[in-house]
């Protein structure tokens, strides 16, 4: 992990209301979403928990894996929802996650607070390295959003809120020991 | 939509509009230049340069559409989308509203698109019975009041917030705190779930269609655009296949300048690249020509095909900021819109918004694909004087104007019949035009003109030792009085000559001189503009160095004389000879006829604050000239002007056509000048001058006018002035 990358990331995240943190592993990720859940549900991502069985087991019973049959609703009533984020970019404090699935976009869509779990391998600088990670990708369908702290709006008199369609409250975990994605 | 006079006469009556975007351009302007200056820093590379390198992508583009559009299309197929190429607005409207049937969709959730807006897709599904709801906040608003956006970007900008908890009071029928915009803007939440969870189809429009991967690039900061993308069983995308870029790389070119030109945001919250439909959904993309192809042809304009639609344009606009953009434009609004409406819209649409434009030139600073929305906007103008006509009071102005004898005489019977209201450097004139004449006091016109004076007068070199031995000691300088100081502020023109003489200059003054030809030029009344222009080469021919009191003309003369003479190679040939030779006198001053440091120092140090010229800056590329010349020559302390470099609303014919207009830019100004205490403004255009001093006369401010000039020759020894009792060169 470069820690010099994770605070400039994480700096440039708080700049859009986000919050960057260096965690523990899976189970550092799961605390995270327990705190942050406070007794309410957690909707983990189709693509994250195959990806991390171990989230889903430190989770326990608060943990809800989506599906495609009921992937809007059971978002939509979580209280955290939580996706895998396959880039975090530094120079904007952004993260890469594909959702093909439209129950992998329901999680990061719907739910009021969003977790973006990435390895720390995932830590790139620029937006280059996203264009080049969506080049190598080029050819196959699918669908990749890159986010960048939770939604807003300044349509009325350039006030600005928080939490309009998307999530109201960002959080992006970064696995410290990083080996396990 | 009403006619332009109306919107016009409606954007006026409604003061929320201009002061509303008068903080929203000055917040504007704060963020975006922060964020591109994080850019640079990051970059190593200047603005320019960023931007030069996303002008050639889209250039590269344009240069080879068709094989960037099969590229496009055979991936995004490939992928599982249609594609589907639709020459005019109806045959887009009927293909989506034909998907629409045949799928029994009765409700279709929008995200922003203003191609959609550009084609009139709404009331077309609406007039089917299909209910099209926009999902972005903004545009929710403007929906619900019935309204269109009058920004690009900002589409609900013109709305306070007591009319939006008005509005969703009225129609939500519950109550909305107009204290509370969170409880307001969160309200589209909650309201448009069902809907997207309902809708048979969501549309949205495009930032990039990325050839290398048939991939559509989506933007937005709410998350609206990409929940219709994704719930909704069937996506349709309308866009103009000028959003073509060719790889992933060149589209985060793109993202890197688009959210820092459109909101002064590093970034927006969503990027999202779509590759295809989601599984089990269907994707239909709708490439929309609608003049495209035409401009793409046309020289003048293919560049304006580049637009990223920021809204940059608009948020440095002066004549925007006071009408805002339902009359600033017609669907497309700003700079872009005054350019692209034509091929979209018919040239009788761009016929009333384009005469708003002032011609400052800033909206070309901060365009994050170069494109020359001022050169393109004049061209504009032009079609429309060949093509709709000038009014009549304009085309007998221009072609008087055009004559030398009937401009000389035209003054002097004003001069004469005048006379007797003259109070000063002003005229009251009872019962004349008050739309005209109310905010802004004329100017007292002389009876004899600068060309007359002693100092001028052919033959005659005022004995006088130089005050310094600069570079240009002993040069044959012929001076360009330009037509407003030569005839209405005749102490600028004389007190350029006191300046040149203490450099050390021969100062000449070609007689057969009249004006450069700009006021028809701007107006786009070409041929009297072609005479004028032509007549000014032949009085200039020879002199080593051209100087004017008057940056304007030297614009006109360097840079639209090119264009005024593209089917004349010989004439654009002695105009880029003139080119090399012309200065404005501030650019002289501060360099080959720099005097030195304290030269001007006459014991005096009462602060002032100074005005750049806007063209000076925007398309001279001065800096800090003015601020140096009376810092450094006179030792006297500037006090810095808040929006210095921001046009004055002099404009040219736009302060005759649109006075309303003008009036506000000038009051945006002179309340900037209130700020800093200073008593007097000094600037670098005699148009400029005559305009803010006839504003400061007549909304009562104390504030002496000056231009540099009349500033600098007050100070000049007495061998080399005389100085009258007001502090200003005497007028012999």
């Amino acid at each position: 992990m470069q820690h010099r990358a994770f605070e400039e990331f994480a700096a440039r995240l708080a700049e859009v209301d986000g919050q960057a943190h260096l965690v523990a592993g899976w189970a550092g990720a799961a605390d995270l979403a327990r705190g942050l859940a406070a007794g309410g549900s957690v909707v983990v991502s189709p693509s994250l928990a195959a990806a991390a069985p171990e989230l889903i087991d430190a989770l326990g019973e608060q943990a809800q894996v989506g599906s495609s049959d009921s992937a809007v609703a059971g978002a939509a009533e979580a209280a955290v929802g939580m996706v895998l984020g396959d880039l975090a970019i530094v120079e904007t404090g952004s993260v890469l996650s594909s959702e093909d699935e439209l129950a992998d976009r329901a999680v990061s869509m719907l739910t009021p607070t969003l977790i973006q779990v990435a390895p720390a391998a995932s830590l790139v600088s620029s937006l280059d390295d996203a264009a080049d990670w969506l080049s190598q990708r080029a050819g196959r369908a699918g669908y990749a959003a890159l986010i960048t702290g939770p939604s807003r709006t300044a349509d009325i008199e350039r006030s600005l809120t928080i939490g309009i369609q998307g999530p109201a409250v960002v959080h992006v975990a970064l696995l410290d020991d990083g080996g396990e994605a | 939509m009403k006619p332009f006079s109306q919107r016009y006469a409606q954007a006026l009556a409604d003061p929320n509009i201009s002061t509303g975007l008068l903080s929203f351009q000055r917040s504007w302007r704060a963020g975006r230049d922060a964020q591109i200056a994080e850019l640079e820093a990051q970059n190593g590379r200047s603005f320019y340069e960023l931007r030069a390198e996303l002008a050639a992508i889209k250039r590269r583009v344009r240069d080879d559409w068709d094989h960037y559009l099969d590229e496009f299309t055979a991936n995004a197929e490939a992928a599982g989308a249609r594609v589907v190429r639709a020459a005019t607005s109806e045959e887009a409207n009927a293909y989506i509203a034909g998907l629409c049937r045949e799928r029994g969709i009765e409700l279709v959730v929008k995200g922003k698109s203003m191609v959609s807006e550009e084609i009139g897709l709404n009331p077309h599904l609406e007039s089917l019975g299909i209910a099209a709801i926009e999902t972005d906040l903004g545009e929710w608003l403007l929906q619900l009041a019935h309204e269109h956006p009058s920004h690009l970007v900002m589409p609900a900008i013109h709305k306070r917030k007591e009319q939006v908890a008005e509005l969703l009071t009225r129609v939500l029928g519950r109550p909305f705190p107009p204290g509370d915009i969170e409880q307001m803007a969160r309200s589209v939440r909650t309201e448009l779930r069902e809907a997207f969870l309902g809708a048979g189809m969501g549309l949205s429009g495009v930032n990039a269609l990325i050839a290398e991967s048939g991939s559509l690039m989506i933007v937005c900061n709410e998350g609206n655009n990409r929940m219709s993308v994704a719930l909704p069983p069937l996506h349709v995308v309308t866009a103009g296949a000028e959003k073509l870029v060719p790889t992933f790389r060149d589209a985060m070119t793109q993202v890197r300048l688009l959210a820092r030109s459109a909101t002064g945001q590093r970034i927006t919250t969503y990027t999202n690249f779509i590759t295809g439909p989601r599984p089990g959904a269907e994707q239909h993309i709708v490439l929309i020509d609608n003049g495209r192809t035409a401009m793409a042809a046309d020289p003048d304009f293919a560049s304006a095909l580049a637009c990223i639609r920021c809204g940059a344009c608009a948020n440095v606009c002066p004549p925007y900021q006071v009408v805002g953009g339902h009359a600033f434009g017609h669907i497309y609004t700003g700079a872009i819109g005054l350019v692209n409406t034509p091929f979209h819209h018919g040239i009788e649409a761009a016929a009333g918004p384009q005469s708003l434009c002032v011609s400052c030139g800033a909206c070309a600073t901060v365009c994050p694909v170069e494109i020359p929305l001022p050169t393109q906007i004049l061209e504009v103008r032009r079609q429309v004087a060949e093509q709709v006509g000038l009014s009549l009071p304009k085309r007998l102005a221009v072609r008087a104007y055009a004559s030398p004898r009937l401009f000389a005489l035209g003054t002097r019977l004003a001069a004469v019949a005048t006379r007797p209201f003259a109070r000063g450097d002003v005229v009251r004139v009872p019962l004349a035009p008050k739309r005209h004449v109310s905010w802004r006091t004329p100017p007292a016109i002389p009876f004899t003109p600068a060309r007359s004076r002693p100092d001028l007068r052919s033959g005659r070199q005022p004995a006088g030792p130089p005050l310094a031995q600069t570079e240009v000691a002993g040069r044959r300088v012929a001076l360009f009085l330009q037509c407003l100081s030569d005839r209405i502020a005749p102490d600028i023109a004389v007190a350029t000559a006191r300046l040149l003489r203490a450099a050390g200059a021969k100062v000449t003054v070609p007689r057969g001189q009249h004006c450069c030809g700009l006021p028809a030029y701007d107006a786009g009344d070409w041929g009297p503009a072609r005479r004028m222009a032509k007549a000014t080469l032949e009085a200039l021919a020879g002199a080593d160095d051209v100087v004017t009191p008057a940056p304007s003309c030297v614009v006109a003369m360097a840079h639209e004389y090119s264009r005024l003479f593209r089917d004349e190679p010989q004439w654009a040939a002695r105009a880029r000879d003139l080119a090399g030779r012309v200065h404005d006198l501030v650019s002289y001053l501060s360099g080959p006829a720099r005097l030195p440091r304290g030269a001007l120092d006459n014991g005096d140090a009462t602060p002032v604050t100074v005005h750049r010229f806007c063209q000076s800056g925007n398309v001279l590329g001065h800096t800090t000239h003015l601020e140096d010349l009376v810092r450094d020559l006179c030792r006297v302390p500037v006090r810095p002007l808040p929006e210095n470099g921001v046009c004055c609303g002099f404009g040219g014919s736009t302060s005759l056509s649109a006075p309303e207009v003008a009036a506000g830019i000038l009051e945006r100004k002179l309340s900037c000048a209130d700020e800093t205490g200073a008593a007097t403004l000094i600037t670098d255009n005699p148009g400029c001058v005559l305009h803010m001093r006839g504003g400061a006369d007549a909304s009562g401010r104390p504030l002496q006018v000056l231009h540099i000039a009349e500033y600098l020759a007050s100070r000049l020894p007495a061998s080399n002035a005389r100085a009258d009792a007001r502090g200003r060169p005497s007028s012999v």
